[in-house]
């Protein structure tokens, strides 16, 4: 198969899970809010681990490219939220029952996926089961993200299928932005540490506004730092074992 | 001169490197919950920078190994909390979870100077030739661990001098370390992923559960994140570069 047809479909399944998210709401009307709590570590932890991995994979030394990449990725993350007027929007304020909000949400998690697109999109330039993980360690994240943004669209009175095809909507810019960086990267292989920095930075910043605070209100600090150190661990066990590199 | 008195002599001095980590702190003044914040989060992405090099580096020895320290690192975290959980602590004029925390902190910092000091002790082994190469690495290393350890200590109302003599305090197991590890090299290797595993994991989790969750308390997320992710950086570039 073309390679870039490989990362069409690997980040159209990692968006789909999106919809998956809102299963839980078919069997309960109250949220499991420990569980997302936990669901949220475990994706913060993957994805700090594949952070962690797109910085020291083929990587002697952070190049000053990488750096000045990853301070773009950072900086593109604050950007959109301050331009926005979302830099301090809580995600998950289920109670929260202005008209808007639902509005604000699905946009912060439109533009969050671009970034998460991107590290999908160079991990795969870098080989196909690393790629393959990353695009599982987002597809994690997703279904949370599915749940919370279900739940908050469907207090609004939206339809729960409606929402659950807005929330694999609101991932279509993943899709996008992987094939994106994906053919740019190979069509231009100076480009890589660029755009390595720059997924890498993006995601490490998101875990960090968004998904850590988070997690700490939905359950106690003990058991997220566990869940969340465990993740990265099982990442650094792939990586270096070989198993994804 | 006896190569044992110089490894122990270069071993100190990288110790005292580590004081200078409080310096910064001689020009900020007056000290608000906000700053309290704003420390930790620096000390959070000093520390996760640290841990990624550490990782790294230990995987280089073994995976499974690196990983079953920092496991172990990640209990001794947990039992140290639930030992000083049990205890009335007094840290200066602080008392409770202030306390509490910054008592972890020395802890977790002086454990994890351990497996630095074997590092060192085994880098020695290779001979003395690049030794003042190391050395002047090792010292340039241990300021921004000095750094993170008067971050916590110093917005609870530490002293100045006394961050710095905490933080010389943490890294004293160096020498310590370093000779045993220098003359039994053979010995002490196969531990070095162990060891490092273990700082790496204990410094992380204290990230985790301490330090991230009061900082995002009393200060906005995008600051915190900001602070953490460009000092996370900066310490990943320095330890490459320097």
């Amino acid at each position: 198969m073309d390679p870039t047809l490989v990362v069409l479909a690997y980040s159209s399944a990692a968006a789909a899970m999106g919809g998956l998210g809102a299963a839980p709401l078919l069997l309960r009307e109250r949220l499991p809010v420990t569980a997302i709590g936990w669901s949220n570590a475990l994706a913060a932890g993957l994805m700090l681990g594949v952070a962690y991995a797109l910085m020291i994979l083929g990587l002697e030394r952070i190049p000053l490219s990488g750096a000045l990449g990853a301070m773009l990725g950072i900086g593109f993350v604050y950007w959109t939220h301050a331009v926005s007027g979302t830099a301090d929007l809580d995600l998950n304020r289920l109670d929260e029952t202005q008209p808007e909000y639902g509005y604000q949400v699905l946009l912060v998690n439109t533009l969050h996926s671009a970034a998460e697109g991107v590290a999908i999109g160079v991990a795969m330039t870098v080989s196909l089961p690393f790629g393959a993980f990353t695009a599982l360690a987002i597809a994690v994240h997703n279904v949370p993200e599915g749940t919370v943004l279900s739940a908050i669209l469907t207090t609004r009175g939206v339809r729960l299928s409606h929402a659950a095809g807005l929330a694999v909507a609101a991932n279509v810019s993943q899709v996008l932005l992987a094939v994106v960086s994906f053919a740019l990267v190979t069509a231009a292989p100076g480009l890589f540490p660029w755009v390595l920095g720059f997924a890498a930075g993006a995601m490490v910043y998101l875990v960090l506004v968004d998904l850590m605070p988070e997690c700490y209100q939905q359950a106690g600090s003990t058991s997220i730092g566990l869940v969340t150190i465990v993740a990265m661990g099982i990442v650094v066990l792939l990586v270096s074992g070989g198993v994804v590199r | 001169m006896n190569e044992v008195l110089v490894v122990l002599g270069y071993g100190l001095l990288t110790a005292l490197a580590t004081g200078l980590g409080a310096l910064p702190f001689a020009f900020v003044g007056r000290v608000s919950e906000n700053t309290v914040a704003r420390a930790n989060a620096v000390a959070s992405g000093l520390m996760l920078g640290a841990s990624f090099g550490l990782v790294a580096e230990a995987t280089q020895y073994g995976s499974w190994q690196t990983v079953l320290g920092a496991v172990c690192g990640v209990l001794f975290v947990l039992a140290t909390q639930v030992v000083l959980r049990g205890h009335d602590i007094e840290f200066g004029r602080v008392r409770g979870a202030g306390a509490q925390r910054m008592f972890l902190m020395l802890i977790v910092m002086t454990v994890h100077s351990f497996a630095e000091g074997v590092a060192v002790g085994v880098s020695f082994g290779g001979g003395m030739t690049l030794a003042a190469v190391i050395v002047a690495a090792i010292a340039v290393h241990n300021i921004p661990e000095g750094l993170a350890i008067s971050a916590v200590l110093r917005p609870r109302g530490t002293s100045v001098a006394a961050c710095a003599g905490w933080s010389i305090v943490s890294s004293l197991p160096q020498p310590l370390m370093a000779v045993p590890a220098f003359l039994l090299v053979e010995a002490f290797a196969p531990a070095l992923p162990y060891g490092i595993g273990f700082a790496a994991g204990a410094m992380v989790f204290m990230v985790f559960v301490e330090l991230l969750p009061e900082a995002y308390d009393q200060a906005r997320r995008p600051s915190v994140a900001l602070l953490v992710s460009i000092t996370m950086l900066g310490m990943m570039l320095f330890q490459q570069y320097l």
